[in-house]
């Protein structure tokens, strides 16, 4: 019960303070129709109520298999089906990501089709996908997050200048969504899941950076969409 | 414009099926191979299935019906209006306010001051984090009045962030670049994106697509420096303690 009340307070921290400064501004400078704001505040209601139970879902049922698929894998001993399974895993959640399907979706929009939403999503997938895998290798031989950070943001860099400009904005944006509520928990899981069977105790830092090259792989394979598409 | 509240509902449920679906068969996948799980918590694991499938469906729904229209809508409406500098403070203030109430902040807050060990207090990075967004989304805004590129903020900002990291220590530039993903939750993407979107498809020689988006990428900006800020703030006052220790001990052994 503990759970549901954190999570619903949770909910709601995160959806009051936009939802006043719209209301706000809707009475003060804006005045749209009185059908869109209630429409609006409807819509308000249902993404709250979405998310509660997306939350209480994740953490139920997606996490707990998270955590075991992780030490599972470990288990194996097997570096490649570590590896394989880390990038089937970030390209199954990110799939699944609330916040890249809103993304994907205007990005659609605005674009008038020219970058379709599924084509946005196989590359984001594939991008997380990658990094995840590349952050359990970076977990089995423990070398340091700052220079992929280095190496992962100068070929970042590089490639942008063969991508048309368009999509640059696109692809850092599509780095910020993945970052979500299922990607960051999920993950996590499985990297601690990973560290606690390969090293034991002193596992909890290591699975931080985790989130960070999580984010860059998008931005890299957005861009590379970029190169091949635009 | 009449109300419409479930417009489009049945492609929605239909895309969550086809979104949950992969990562449902690779649950079954690893079941049968090597987890094995009781009865009891596969049933557990199917309850939080069926949540997740229905609470993505309504979050959806209700971001389709309630915060894209009206983000966009505001976003044409104050892309039109005549006092542009007044996007300045409504960005600072929707930055401000959108992470100071962010749960992911709260976690992100309280493991800061756990590995400084109490020396960065939650409130300061709370406050930092605040501010930075919200100048983040203002910054956003100037981008878009002026039609910056979006170069002229992300190239320095990295790399102010891969120097800073220089002086940081290990453990900060970890939590700083994980954090950059705290401030982008599911209200950024939403509404600030719409929004964005709105003002950039209304002001004239902006281009929606390049202009309009970009924001986030800002906003996950602004976390990263903030830590790293206080990291190097952090491991200066750890050498500092350290010279004064010494400095202290030569003291007393000379003085007292």
């Amino acid at each position: 019960m503990d759970n549901i009340k954190e999570t619903v307070l949770e909910v709601i921290y995160s959806i009051l303070p936009i939802t006043i400064v719209i209301t706000v501004l809707q009475f003060t400078i804006i005045g749209l129709p009185i059908e869109t704001f209630i429409q609006f505040l409807i819509g308000v209601l249902m993404v709250g109520v979405g998310l509660i139970l997306f939350l209480l879902g994740v953490n139920v049922g997606l996490l707990p298999v998270g955590e075991m698929i992780g030490s599972a894998l470990s288990k194996t001993n097997k570096l490649w089906l570590i590896i394989f399974f880390g990038f089937l895993l970030g390209i199954v959640v990110t799939v699944a990501e609330p916040d890249v399907r809103v993304l994907s979706t205007q990005v659609d929009q605005v674009s008038g089709g020219a970058i379709p939403k599924s084509i946005l999503i196989l590359a984001v997938a594939l991008g997380v996908g990658t990094f995840v895998a590349l952050a359990m290798i970076r977990i089995i031989f423990n070398f340091s997050i700052v220079y992929i950070l280095a190496i992962g943001y100068g070929i970042i860099f590089l490639l942008a200048a063969f991508t048309p400009a368009s999509y640059v904005p696109i692809s850092f944006d599509s780095g910020g969504v993945t970052t979500g509520p299922l990607t960051v928990p999920f993950i996590l899981a499985l990297g601690l899941g990973v560290a606690t069977v390969l090293r034991g105790k002193s596992a909890s830092s290591d699975s931080f950076g985790l989130v960070a090259l999580a984010s860059i792989g998008p931005i890299l394979s957005v861009l590379i969409l970029g190169v091949i598409y635009g | 414009m009449s109300i419409q509240i479930f417009e489009g509902f049945g492609a929605i449920i239909l895309e969550v099926a086809i979104a949950l679906l992969p990562l449902f068969i690779l649950f079954l996948f690893f079941q049968f191979i090597f987890l094995k799980l009781p009865a009891k918590k596969l049933k557990d694991i199917g309850v939080g299935f069926l949540l997740t499938f229905l609470g993505l469906s309504f979050f959806l729904q209700g971001v389709h019906i309630g915060f894209l229209p009206i983000g966009e809508l505001m976003g044409q409406s104050l892309g039109t209006i005549s006092y542009k500098w007044i996007l300045l403070p409504i960005g600072f203030i929707l930055g401000f306010f959108a992470i100071y109430a962010e749960p992911a902040v709260s976690v992100l807050i309280h493991q800061v001051e756990k590995v400084s060990g109490g020396y960065i207090p939650q409130k300061i990075l709370l406050y930092t984090l605040s501010i930075g967004v919200g100048i983040s989304i203002a910054l956003s805004m100037v981008r878009i009045i002026y039609g910056f590129s979006l170069w002229y903020f992300i190239l320095p900002g990295y790399i102010i962030a891969l120097i800073m990291v220089k002086y940081s220590s290990k453990t900060f530039t970890s939590i700083a670049f994980d954090s950059g993903g705290v401030a982008t939750g599911p209200m950024t993407a939403t509404f600030l994106l719409a929004l964005f979107v709105g003002i950039a498809s209304v002001t004239e020689g902006r281009d929606p697509l390049l202009d309009g988006f970009g924001m986030v990428a800002l906003v996950a900006l602004a976390p990263i420096l903030s830590v790293l800020t206080l990291g190097i703030l952090y491991s200066r006052k750890e050498k500092g303690q350290d010279a004064r220790n010494k400095a202290g001990t030569k003291i007393n052994s000379h003085d007292r």
